[in-house]
Protein backbone atom coordinates (compact mmCIF):
# COMPACT_ATOMS: atom_id res chain seq x y z
CA UNK A 1 0.00 0.00 0.00
CA UNK A 2 1.64 3.30 -0.64
CA UNK A 3 2.09 5.82 1.77
CA UNK A 4 -0.23 9.22 1.29
CA UNK A 5 3.29 10.77 0.41
CA UNK A 6 3.71 8.79 -2.31
CA UNK A 7 0.00 9.10 -3.43
CA UNK A 8 0.97 12.89 -3.76
CA UNK A 9 4.22 12.69 -5.35
CA UNK A 10 2.19 10.63 -7.98
CA UNK A 11 -0.46 13.24 -8.11
CA UNK A 12 2.35 15.93 -8.98
CA UNK A 13 3.17 13.65 -12.00
CA UNK A 14 -0.08 15.47 -13.36
CA UNK A 15 1.43 18.99 -13.53
CA UNK A 16 2.68 18.02 -16.81
CA UNK A 17 -0.11 18.36 -18.46
CA UNK A 18 0.03 21.27 -20.44
CA UNK A 19 -1.81 23.17 -23.49
CA UNK A 20 0.22 23.97 -25.95
CA UNK A 21 2.41 26.76 -26.21
CA UNK A 22 1.08 27.52 -29.54
CA UNK A 23 -2.48 27.07 -28.65
CA UNK A 24 -2.11 29.34 -25.61
CA UNK A 25 -1.17 32.79 -27.57
CA UNK A 26 -3.25 31.58 -30.76
CA UNK A 27 -6.14 31.36 -28.18
CA UNK A 28 -5.46 34.72 -26.35
CA UNK A 29 -5.20 36.32 -29.96
CA UNK A 30 -8.50 35.45 -30.29
CA UNK A 31 -10.31 36.28 -27.36
CA UNK A 32 -7.79 39.92 -27.07
CA UNK A 33 -7.60 40.50 -30.53
CA UNK A 34 -3.78 40.35 -32.25
CA UNK A 35 -1.50 42.28 -30.06
CA UNK A 36 1.24 43.89 -32.24
CA UNK A 37 4.77 42.87 -30.89
CA UNK A 38 5.74 46.77 -30.91
CA UNK A 39 2.59 47.79 -29.87
CA UNK A 40 3.06 51.71 -29.15
CA UNK A 41 4.65 51.90 -32.53
CA UNK A 42 1.73 51.51 -34.29
CA UNK A 43 -0.46 53.96 -32.49
CA UNK A 44 -1.01 56.97 -35.19
CA UNK A 45 0.14 59.23 -32.42
CA UNK A 46 3.02 57.87 -31.37
CA UNK A 47 3.90 57.21 -35.36
CA UNK A 48 3.41 60.69 -36.05
CA UNK A 49 5.45 61.98 -33.58
CA UNK A 50 8.40 59.46 -34.82
CA UNK A 51 7.90 60.32 -38.29
CA UNK A 52 8.67 64.20 -37.52
CA UNK A 53 11.37 63.63 -34.89
CA UNK A 54 12.90 61.86 -38.07
CA UNK A 55 12.65 64.29 -40.60
CA UNK A 56 13.39 66.62 -38.08
CA UNK A 57 16.98 64.96 -37.38
CA UNK A 58 17.20 64.57 -41.70
CA UNK A 59 16.97 68.33 -42.11
CA UNK A 60 19.99 68.89 -39.68
CA UNK A 61 22.68 68.54 -41.93
CA UNK A 62 20.49 69.53 -45.14
CA UNK A 63 22.31 72.36 -47.36
CA UNK A 64 19.95 75.21 -49.58
CA UNK A 65 18.55 73.33 -52.22
CA UNK A 66 17.99 70.35 -50.55
CA UNK A 67 14.94 68.75 -49.74
CA UNK A 68 14.51 69.00 -46.11
CA UNK A 69 15.93 72.34 -45.86
CA UNK A 70 12.83 74.44 -45.87
CA UNK A 71 12.24 72.87 -42.45
CA UNK A 72 15.79 73.04 -40.93
CA UNK A 73 14.88 76.95 -41.37
CA UNK A 74 10.78 76.36 -40.21
CA UNK A 75 12.54 74.65 -37.10
CA UNK A 76 14.88 77.38 -36.67
CA UNK A 77 12.43 80.20 -36.90
CA UNK A 78 10.27 78.31 -34.67
CA UNK A 79 13.27 78.46 -31.93
CA UNK A 80 13.31 82.42 -32.38
CA UNK A 81 9.48 82.70 -30.93
CA UNK A 82 10.67 81.70 -27.59
CA UNK A 83 13.61 83.57 -27.72
CA UNK A 84 13.34 87.43 -25.61
CA UNK A 85 13.74 90.46 -27.59
CA UNK A 86 17.26 90.99 -26.68
CA UNK A 87 18.44 87.80 -27.21
CA UNK A 88 17.44 88.13 -30.75
CA UNK A 89 20.55 90.05 -32.38
CA UNK A 90 22.80 87.12 -30.71
CA UNK A 91 20.56 84.26 -32.35
CA UNK A 92 20.57 85.81 -36.11
CA UNK A 93 24.06 86.59 -36.14
CA UNK A 94 24.15 82.94 -35.05
CA UNK A 95 21.30 81.81 -37.80
CA UNK A 96 23.75 84.37 -40.21
CA UNK A 97 27.08 82.81 -39.22
CA UNK A 98 25.01 79.10 -40.17
CA UNK A 99 24.25 79.82 -43.72
CA UNK A 100 27.28 81.44 -44.19
CA UNK A 101 28.74 77.71 -43.41
CA UNK A 102 26.37 75.90 -45.15
CA UNK A 103 27.56 78.72 -48.41
CA UNK A 104 31.01 77.76 -47.78
CA UNK A 105 30.68 73.78 -47.69
CA UNK A 106 28.53 74.36 -51.16
CA UNK A 107 31.51 76.93 -52.22
CA UNK A 108 34.30 73.96 -51.64
CA UNK A 109 32.64 71.27 -52.78
CA UNK A 110 31.55 73.38 -55.78
CA UNK A 111 28.00 72.56 -56.01
CA UNK A 112 26.76 74.89 -58.78
CA UNK A 113 22.82 74.10 -58.58
CA UNK A 114 22.58 75.43 -54.47
CA UNK A 115 25.02 77.80 -54.75
CA UNK A 116 22.52 80.70 -56.47
CA UNK A 117 19.87 79.27 -53.59
CA UNK A 118 22.41 79.21 -50.95
CA UNK A 119 23.96 82.75 -51.47
CA UNK A 120 20.49 84.52 -51.36
CA UNK A 121 19.89 82.51 -48.22
CA UNK A 122 23.54 83.78 -46.65
CA UNK A 123 22.68 87.15 -47.69
CA UNK A 124 18.99 87.44 -46.16
CA UNK A 125 20.74 86.06 -43.15
CA UNK A 126 23.32 88.61 -42.95
CA UNK A 127 20.37 91.50 -43.47
CA UNK A 128 18.17 89.73 -40.95
CA UNK A 129 21.38 89.92 -38.42
CA UNK A 130 21.57 93.89 -39.17
CA UNK A 131 17.72 95.08 -38.88
CA UNK A 132 17.72 93.07 -35.25
CA UNK A 133 21.22 94.93 -34.50
CA UNK A 134 19.52 98.13 -35.74
CA UNK A 135 16.72 97.82 -33.59
CA UNK A 136 18.50 96.87 -30.70
CA UNK A 137 21.35 99.05 -30.62
CA UNK A 138 22.53 96.81 -27.98
CA UNK A 139 25.99 95.26 -27.98
CA UNK A 140 27.96 93.31 -26.09
CA UNK A 141 31.50 91.05 -26.06
CA UNK A 142 29.09 88.07 -27.21
CA UNK A 143 27.40 89.82 -29.84
CA UNK A 144 31.18 91.76 -31.17
CA UNK A 145 32.69 87.83 -30.90
CA UNK A 146 29.83 86.76 -33.29
CA UNK A 147 29.90 89.56 -35.33
CA UNK A 148 33.47 88.76 -35.97
CA UNK A 149 33.05 85.46 -36.62
CA UNK A 150 30.44 86.43 -39.34
CA UNK A 151 32.94 88.58 -40.95
CA UNK A 152 36.01 86.10 -40.60
CA UNK A 153 33.46 83.58 -42.88
CA UNK A 154 32.05 86.31 -45.49
CA UNK A 155 35.62 87.39 -46.25
CA UNK A 156 36.37 83.68 -46.82
CA UNK A 157 33.45 82.37 -48.38
CA UNK A 158 33.83 85.92 -50.76
CA UNK A 159 37.37 84.66 -51.92
CA UNK A 160 36.06 81.56 -52.78
CA UNK A 161 32.83 82.78 -54.49
CA UNK A 162 34.72 85.88 -56.43
CA UNK A 163 31.59 87.76 -55.17
CA UNK A 164 30.45 89.89 -52.57
CA UNK A 165 27.49 88.56 -49.86
CA UNK A 166 26.52 91.85 -48.56
CA UNK A 167 26.71 95.30 -51.41
CA UNK A 168 29.11 98.19 -51.34
CA UNK A 169 27.94 100.42 -49.07
CA UNK A 170 25.13 98.70 -47.48
CA UNK A 171 25.11 98.42 -43.31
CA UNK A 172 26.37 95.29 -42.51
CA UNK A 173 26.61 93.71 -38.68
CA UNK A 174 29.86 94.58 -38.59
CA UNK A 175 30.35 98.34 -39.41
CA UNK A 176 27.17 98.27 -37.43
CA UNK A 177 28.50 97.10 -34.27
CA UNK A 178 31.92 98.73 -34.68
CA UNK A 179 29.53 102.07 -34.82
CA UNK A 180 27.82 101.61 -31.85
CA UNK A 181 30.59 100.28 -30.13
CA UNK A 182 32.80 103.15 -30.65
CA UNK A 183 29.51 105.24 -29.77
CA UNK A 184 29.23 103.76 -26.57
CA UNK A 185 33.11 103.88 -25.82
CA UNK A 186 33.01 108.04 -26.94
CA UNK A 187 30.04 108.50 -23.44
CA UNK A 188 32.22 106.35 -21.00
CA UNK A 189 35.17 107.39 -19.12
CA UNK A 190 39.02 105.62 -20.45
CA UNK A 191 42.06 105.69 -19.74
CA UNK A 192 44.74 107.14 -21.46
CA UNK A 193 45.62 104.05 -23.34
CA UNK A 194 42.11 103.15 -23.83
CA UNK A 195 41.52 106.01 -25.74
CA UNK A 196 44.44 105.74 -27.97
CA UNK A 197 43.10 102.25 -29.11
CA UNK A 198 39.46 104.09 -29.56
CA UNK A 199 41.18 106.50 -31.64
CA UNK A 200 42.54 103.70 -33.57
CA UNK A 201 39.57 102.04 -34.28
CA UNK A 202 38.38 105.00 -35.65
CA UNK A 203 40.64 105.31 -38.38
CA UNK A 204 40.02 101.69 -39.22
CA UNK A 205 36.38 102.47 -39.22
CA UNK A 206 36.54 105.64 -41.44
CA UNK A 207 39.07 103.59 -43.68
CA UNK A 208 36.14 100.86 -44.15
CA UNK A 209 37.89 98.30 -41.82
CA UNK A 210 35.53 97.53 -40.03
CA UNK A 211 36.79 94.08 -38.86
CA UNK A 212 39.93 95.56 -37.65
CA UNK A 213 37.96 98.47 -35.66
CA UNK A 214 35.96 95.73 -34.05
CA UNK A 215 38.96 93.75 -32.91
CA UNK A 216 40.43 96.72 -31.50
CA UNK A 217 37.30 97.84 -29.87
CA UNK A 218 37.06 94.08 -28.69
CA UNK A 219 40.44 95.11 -26.62
CA UNK A 220 39.42 97.81 -24.92
CA UNK A 221 36.40 96.17 -23.00
CA UNK A 222 38.70 93.07 -22.07
CA UNK B 1 -10.00 49.24 -23.04
CA UNK B 2 -5.93 48.91 -23.64
CA UNK B 3 -6.19 48.65 -19.89
CA UNK B 4 -8.73 46.03 -19.27
CA UNK B 5 -6.91 44.31 -22.34
CA UNK B 6 -3.41 44.04 -20.05
CA UNK B 7 -5.06 43.44 -16.96
CA UNK B 8 -7.04 40.37 -18.57
CA UNK B 9 -3.51 39.56 -20.13
CA UNK B 10 -2.03 39.30 -17.05
CA UNK B 11 -5.15 37.05 -16.00
CA UNK B 12 -4.94 34.71 -19.10
CA UNK B 13 -1.29 34.05 -18.77
CA UNK B 14 -1.53 33.06 -15.04
CA UNK B 15 -4.47 30.61 -15.60
CA UNK B 16 -4.37 29.39 -18.87
CA UNK B 17 -2.65 25.97 -17.77
CA UNK B 18 -4.59 25.68 -14.77
CA UNK B 19 -7.57 26.01 -16.12
CA UNK B 20 -6.70 23.64 -19.17
CA UNK B 21 -5.18 21.06 -16.67
CA UNK B 22 -8.67 21.29 -14.47
CA UNK B 23 -10.57 21.02 -17.88
CA UNK B 24 -8.52 18.17 -19.68
CA UNK B 25 -8.28 15.77 -16.01
CA UNK B 26 -12.30 15.92 -16.66
CA UNK B 27 -13.01 15.16 -20.27
CA UNK B 28 -9.74 13.49 -20.95
CA UNK B 29 -9.29 14.99 -24.35
CA UNK B 30 -7.19 17.47 -25.59
CA UNK B 31 -8.86 19.62 -28.70
CA UNK B 32 -11.70 19.34 -25.89
CA UNK B 33 -9.89 20.57 -23.28
CA UNK B 34 -8.75 23.44 -25.63
CA UNK B 35 -12.46 24.15 -27.00
CA UNK B 36 -13.60 24.78 -23.17
CA UNK B 37 -10.65 26.30 -21.97
CA UNK B 38 -11.17 28.68 -24.75
CA UNK B 39 -14.60 29.44 -23.99
CA UNK B 40 -13.98 29.98 -20.11
CA UNK B 41 -11.85 32.50 -20.59
CA UNK B 42 -13.84 34.13 -23.85
CA UNK B 43 -17.00 34.16 -21.20
CA UNK B 44 -14.37 35.27 -18.41
CA UNK B 45 -13.28 38.49 -20.84
CA UNK B 46 -17.18 39.33 -21.85
CA UNK B 47 -17.94 39.75 -18.37
CA UNK B 48 -14.81 41.20 -17.25
CA UNK B 49 -14.24 44.06 -19.86
CA UNK B 50 -18.14 45.08 -18.80
CA UNK B 51 -16.72 45.57 -15.26
CA UNK B 52 -20.77 45.11 -14.55
CA UNK B 53 -20.73 43.12 -12.92
CA UNK B 54 -17.60 43.15 -11.35
CA UNK B 55 -15.68 39.82 -10.81
CA UNK B 56 -14.60 39.70 -7.49
CA UNK B 57 -12.63 36.67 -7.81
CA UNK B 58 -11.00 36.29 -10.61
CA UNK B 59 -9.55 32.57 -10.07
CA UNK B 60 -12.78 31.29 -8.64
CA UNK B 61 -15.06 33.11 -11.62
CA UNK B 62 -13.05 30.92 -14.19
CA UNK B 63 -13.04 27.56 -12.13
CA UNK B 64 -16.70 28.01 -12.02
CA UNK B 65 -17.02 28.96 -15.76
CA UNK B 66 -14.99 25.81 -16.28
CA UNK B 67 -17.16 23.75 -13.77
CA UNK B 68 -20.20 24.93 -16.09
CA UNK B 69 -18.69 24.41 -18.97
CA UNK B 70 -17.95 21.00 -18.08
CA UNK B 71 -21.35 20.17 -16.87
CA UNK B 72 -22.94 20.91 -19.80
CA UNK B 73 -20.69 19.15 -22.11
CA UNK B 74 -21.93 16.22 -20.76
CA UNK B 75 -24.86 16.77 -20.58
CA UNK B 76 -24.88 17.47 -24.18
CA UNK B 77 -23.01 14.74 -24.89
CA UNK B 78 -25.46 12.76 -23.20
CA UNK B 79 -23.46 11.08 -20.83
CA UNK B 80 -22.46 11.01 -17.19
CA UNK B 81 -18.97 9.66 -15.77
CA UNK B 82 -19.82 6.25 -15.94
CA UNK B 83 -17.40 4.29 -15.89
CA UNK B 84 -18.01 0.90 -17.30
CA UNK B 85 -17.68 -1.86 -15.10
CA UNK B 86 -16.42 -4.58 -17.61
CA UNK B 87 -13.67 -2.39 -19.32
CA UNK B 88 -12.73 -0.36 -16.20
CA UNK B 89 -12.16 2.66 -17.69
CA UNK B 90 -14.47 5.40 -19.33
CA UNK B 91 -15.84 5.24 -22.88
CA UNK B 92 -13.53 7.02 -25.12
CA UNK B 93 -14.60 10.21 -26.81
CA UNK B 94 -14.91 9.43 -30.63
CA UNK B 95 -12.94 12.63 -31.22
CA UNK B 96 -10.84 11.33 -29.04
CA UNK B 97 -7.47 9.15 -31.60
CA UNK B 98 -4.71 7.44 -30.66
CA UNK B 99 -2.69 10.92 -30.79
CA UNK B 100 -4.68 12.38 -27.91
CA UNK B 101 -4.40 9.40 -26.21
CA UNK B 102 -0.22 9.58 -25.79
CA UNK B 103 -0.50 12.69 -24.24
CA UNK B 104 0.18 11.03 -21.15
CA UNK B 105 2.33 8.38 -20.69
CA UNK B 106 0.68 5.07 -19.10
CA UNK B 107 1.34 6.15 -15.33
CA UNK B 108 0.13 9.46 -15.36
CA UNK B 109 -2.81 7.74 -17.21
CA UNK B 110 -3.15 5.66 -14.32
CA UNK B 111 -3.25 8.46 -12.08
CA UNK B 112 -5.80 10.21 -14.11
CA UNK B 113 -8.60 7.13 -14.30
CA UNK B 114 -7.84 6.70 -10.50
CA UNK B 115 -8.22 10.94 -9.56
CA UNK B 116 -11.32 10.56 -12.31
CA UNK B 117 -12.98 7.63 -10.17
CA UNK B 118 -13.62 9.98 -7.20
CA UNK B 119 -16.25 12.66 -5.48
CA UNK B 120 -16.06 15.51 -7.65
CA UNK B 121 -15.56 17.57 -4.51
CA UNK B 122 -12.48 15.02 -3.58
CA UNK B 123 -11.12 15.51 -7.65
CA UNK B 124 -11.52 19.51 -7.10
CA UNK B 125 -9.85 19.61 -3.69
CA UNK B 126 -6.68 17.60 -4.69
CA UNK B 127 -6.77 19.20 -8.23
CA UNK B 128 -6.86 22.41 -6.76
CA UNK B 129 -4.54 22.14 -3.54
CA UNK B 130 -1.76 19.69 -5.29
CA UNK B 131 -2.08 20.68 -8.57
CA UNK B 132 -2.78 24.34 -8.93
CA UNK B 133 -1.31 24.64 -5.68
CA UNK B 134 -3.78 27.32 -4.35
CA UNK B 135 -3.37 28.90 -0.97
CA UNK B 136 -6.08 26.40 1.58
CA UNK B 137 -8.59 29.54 1.92
CA UNK B 138 -9.11 30.10 -1.48
CA UNK B 139 -9.81 25.90 -1.97
CA UNK B 140 -12.36 26.87 0.75
CA UNK B 141 -13.68 29.63 -0.83
CA UNK B 142 -13.97 26.90 -3.99
CA UNK B 143 -15.28 24.24 -1.88
CA UNK B 144 -17.58 26.63 0.08
CA UNK B 145 -16.20 25.38 2.78
CA UNK B 146 -14.60 26.68 6.17
CA UNK B 147 -10.94 25.79 5.88
CA UNK B 148 -10.77 23.11 8.74
CA UNK B 149 -13.30 21.43 6.78
CA UNK B 150 -11.38 21.66 3.44
CA UNK B 151 -8.17 20.29 5.39
CA UNK B 152 -10.34 16.81 6.30
CA UNK B 153 -11.58 17.00 2.65
CA UNK B 154 -8.44 16.95 1.49
CA UNK B 155 -7.20 14.82 3.95
CA UNK B 156 -10.04 12.22 2.97
CA UNK B 157 -9.60 12.59 -0.57
CA UNK B 158 -6.06 11.27 -0.38
CA UNK B 159 -6.97 8.40 1.34
CA UNK B 160 -9.76 7.96 -1.54
CA UNK B 161 -7.39 8.23 -4.46
CA UNK B 162 -4.64 6.10 -2.81
CA UNK B 163 -7.25 3.20 -2.25
CA UNK B 164 -8.08 3.64 -5.62
CA UNK B 165 -4.75 3.40 -6.98
CA UNK B 166 -4.35 0.36 -4.98
CA UNK B 167 -7.64 -1.16 -6.59
CA UNK B 168 -6.04 -0.56 -9.61
CA UNK B 169 -2.80 -2.52 -9.23
CA UNK B 170 -5.20 -5.30 -7.41
CA UNK B 171 -7.11 -5.45 -10.85
CA UNK B 172 -4.29 -5.36 -12.88
CA UNK B 173 -2.92 -8.12 -11.41
CA UNK B 174 -5.91 -9.97 -11.23
CA UNK B 175 -6.04 -9.44 -14.72
CA UNK B 176 -2.64 -10.57 -15.77
CA UNK B 177 -3.34 -13.62 -13.52
CA UNK B 178 -6.50 -14.63 -15.43
CA UNK B 179 -4.82 -13.64 -18.91
CA UNK B 180 -2.07 -16.27 -18.09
Amino acid sequence: MMTEKEVIEKIRLLKQIKPEKNWVFLNKEKILGKEPIFFPFLKPAFAGLLFILIIFGLSFTSLPGEPFYLIKKLVERGQTVFVPEEERPKLELELANKRLEELSKIAEKNDVKKLAPAINEAKESVAQATKNLVKSKKVDKEIVQKTLELEKKKQEVEKVLGTKITEEGTEDPTKLVAKYLIEDFENRTLTQDQKQILEKAKEYFESGDFAKALELLLTISQ
Amino acid sequence: MDKLKKEFSKIYDKFVEKIFRFIFLKVNSKEIAEDLTSETFLRTWEVFRQGNPKIENVSAFLYQIARNLITDYYREKGRAKIISPDLGHPIADPRQNLEEQTILNSEMERIRKALSKLDEDYQNAIIWYYLDELPIQEVANLLDRTVPATRVLISRAIKALREKLNNQQLDNKQQTTNSV
